[in-house]
């Protein structure tokens, strides 16, 4: 649940919520069913998704990087996918971004990752592509952008 | 090959262990707080650090720094033991196989998340055996009325017996600037404790960290 609606819990001392914050709510709500189908889908899809990224990413890279190079970006992206999921369904980017990119950022060496992740991220987004609907991408495709940033550039 | 479903073996991947929101946990019924090990944590007010920090001064005057310099001390060992064993137990390696990057960022973020300021290193002089770490905002740098010295014992302590642990060599921290004095930050000096003996008259005689440094180097 994102900051602002937790902060509207904290006001339950205070006030009834107005109509402009229960709208808020209705919003968030009414895009749970959405959110809870598209985090099943990653869940359930985890291995095959990302092991599709994983085999093409080989292929472009076998001559290029150490398979323990690109091993540790895979995990790292399973964790970007996996906090990134969690982030959507709660519709709180700094979930992700506190809880996940504030630290990889820190302790990755970024620069001597940044070829294989910008392998990774270009095949994850080309998978993520044919595997959601557009209501989907939508969701999610701002949090992986997020992480990409981070951790690319 | 990479195969994911043999990378997701493991029962998670590891990220940040000292996560503020993960990290912290606690049992409010009984009055319990605990980390994610299930070890017990304390929220120590500050008021209760100047009241230690007083009553030593008042009972043991001029001991009361060694004093709280032999409890970090003391502390620090036990920190040692409980950080490495927390940190081998998440990330699922020894020790010796953690890159010196994670460790490092872990100590970071460990004495962030306890509450105990901001710490940090400055890695610039480590090659000719001197670290030099920074602490803002810490809990422990009280001003002690009329003592002009810096006043982190607990700090000093703990930094000197984590390190001697962490290096296997008998390591002694000295503070060279203080908040308590008006300093931006808290500095200590870390290195081999007969290297580092004559810091004492040094600061006696008013020197400043920098000159301090530039002694232990020349």
């Amino acid at each position: 649940m994102n900051s602002q609606l937790q902060e509207l819990l904290n006001r339950a001392q205070e006030r009834y919520l107005t109509s402009q914050d229960l709208k808020q709510f209705e919003e968030y709500v009414d895009s749970l069913p959405d959110r809870l189908g598209l985090y099943r889908l990653l869940r359930d899809q985890e291995v095959t998704l990302l092991q599709r990224v994983a085999d093409q990413a080989e292929v472009e890279l076998k001559d290029r990087v150490s398979l323990e190079t690109l091993e540790e970006g895979m995990k790292n992206l399973i964790l970007v996918l996996r906090y990134g999921a969690m982030a959507m369904l709660l519709d709180d980017e700094s979930f992700l971004k506190q809880r996940l990119l504030a630290w990889l950022e820190r302790v990755l060496p970024i620069q001597q990752m940044r070829q294989v992740n910008e392998v990774l991220y270009r095949l994850l987004n080309q998978e993520l592509k044919k595997y959601l609907t557009a209501r989907q991408q939508t969701l999610l495709m701002p949090l992986i952008t997020t992480a990409q940033v981070t951790l690319i550039y | 090959m990479i195969s994911v479903a043999d990378l997701l073996r493991e029962s998670r991947i590891p990220a940040n262990y000292f996560d503020f929101a993960a990290y912290l946990r606690g049992d409010l019924d009984l009055g319990l707080l605990e980390n994610r090990r299930g070890d017990r944590l304390i929220a120590i007010p500050h008021t209760l650090v100047t009241a230690l920090y007083k009553g030593l001064g008042q009972e043991t005057g001029q001991a009361a720094r060694l004093v709280l310099m032999n409890c970090g001390i003391w502390w620090g060992k036990n920190f040692y033991t409980r950080f490495t064993e927390s940190l081998e137990e998440y990330y699922g390696a020894p020790l010796a196989e953690m890159s010196m990057g994670i460790f490092i960022e872990c100590l970071k973020e460990c004495w962030t998340t306890h509450g105990w300021g901001a710490l940090d290193f400055e890695p610039a002089h480590q090659s000719r055996g001197l670290l030099v770490i920074t602490t803002k905002n810490s809990p422990y740098g009280i001003q002690i009325k009329g003592d002009r010295r810096p006043s982190c014992f607990l700090e000093a302590g703990i930094l000197t017996s984590f390190f001697s642990r962490l290096s296997g060599q008998d390591l002694l921290a000295v503070q060279t600037t203080c908040e308590s004095l008006g300093d931006p930050q808290n500095t200590f000096i870390l290195g081999l404790t007969k290297r580092l003996e004559i810091c004492e008259a040094l600061l006696s005689e008013g020197l400043s960290h920098e000159a301090v440094l530039q002694r232990l180097l020349n």
